[in-house]
């Protein structure tokens, strides 16, 4: 299947299935204009019936606090449902923000989209 | 935003801290779209930018709401598990982390918030 792709304010969403997990892959901004609308694409795949969703920040530059808020409701939401939030490739400001937030350890951080898809 | 990265560039700021200067800027915004004025009473924003000298910067936001001291907020508890996280309170938590000086007053019905940004962290 072809990678499916939006652009929401200066946020660009693909996301793609491997195997039992969705892949969100996120680039450019996400700030409080564009974060609701992850939120809800994600949310809308949740409602579908996915539990297992991997999201790769590798291409995104700049998250606000609307943006850590979107990643914490995603992740609340999927532990309420027995599903798992996994992130990958957090770089520049974007790394920073977890870590300083101490959202590092609580929610599961990778190197890269494989180890995320493998857990190690 | 134009009008505060060309101050940024004007000051010498660094790209990463003009990044940087993004956050504390929606931050800061975020606040008194949330907090200074409610929903059914939209009120004005008043954005300066001060050069005081190369590689610094002062931002003040004004505006004519509700009192608000962002400096007098509650820290986030940054231990808590997923579950007993709330997902909000942490826009503040980055201004104070990200801002080299942070200072607020309330002056004749105006709040106005100033964040100070320096070329190094």
């Amino acid at each position: 299947m072809l990678p499916q792709q939006d652009d929401v304010s200066g946020l660009i969403i693909e996301r793609r299935q491997v195997d039992s997990w969705i892949v969100f892959v996120l680039s450019g901004r996400m700030t409080a204009e564009s974060a609701p609308e992850f939120e809800r694409d994600c949310n809308a795949r949740i409602v579908e019936g996915q539990k297992r969703v991997i999201i790769d920040l590798g291409g995104l530059r700049y998250v606000s606090s609307m943006g850590l808020r979107t990643f914490l409701a995603i992740a609340k939401t999927l532990e309420d449902g027995g599903g798992i939030l996994r992130l990958c490739n957090l770089t520049g400001l974007v790394k920073q923000v977890f870590e300083i937030t101490g959202l590092k350890k609580v929610i599961q951080i990778y190197d890269s989209a494989e180890s995320a898809l493998i857990g190690g | 935003m134009e009008f505060v990265h060309s101050a940024a560039r004007e000051a010498q700021l660094p790209e990463a801290r003009i990044n940087e200067l993004d956050l504390l800027l929606e931050e800061a915004v975020i606040n008194v779209c949330r907090y200074a004025y409610p929903a059914d009473r939209p009120g004005s924003l008043i954005l300066t930018c001060t050069i005081p000298a190369r590689g610094e910067l002062y931002l003040e936001i004004a505006d004519q709401g509700v009192a608000f001291d962002p400096l007098a907020a509650p820290a986030p508890d940054l231990t808590l598990d997923l579950k007993d996280r709330p997902i909000g309170g942490l826009g503040i938590f980055l201004l104070r982390d990200f801002a080299n000086s942070l200072s607020y007053r309330r002056e004749d019905g105006w709040n106005r918030l100033t964040i100070g940004v320096s070329a190094g962290c």
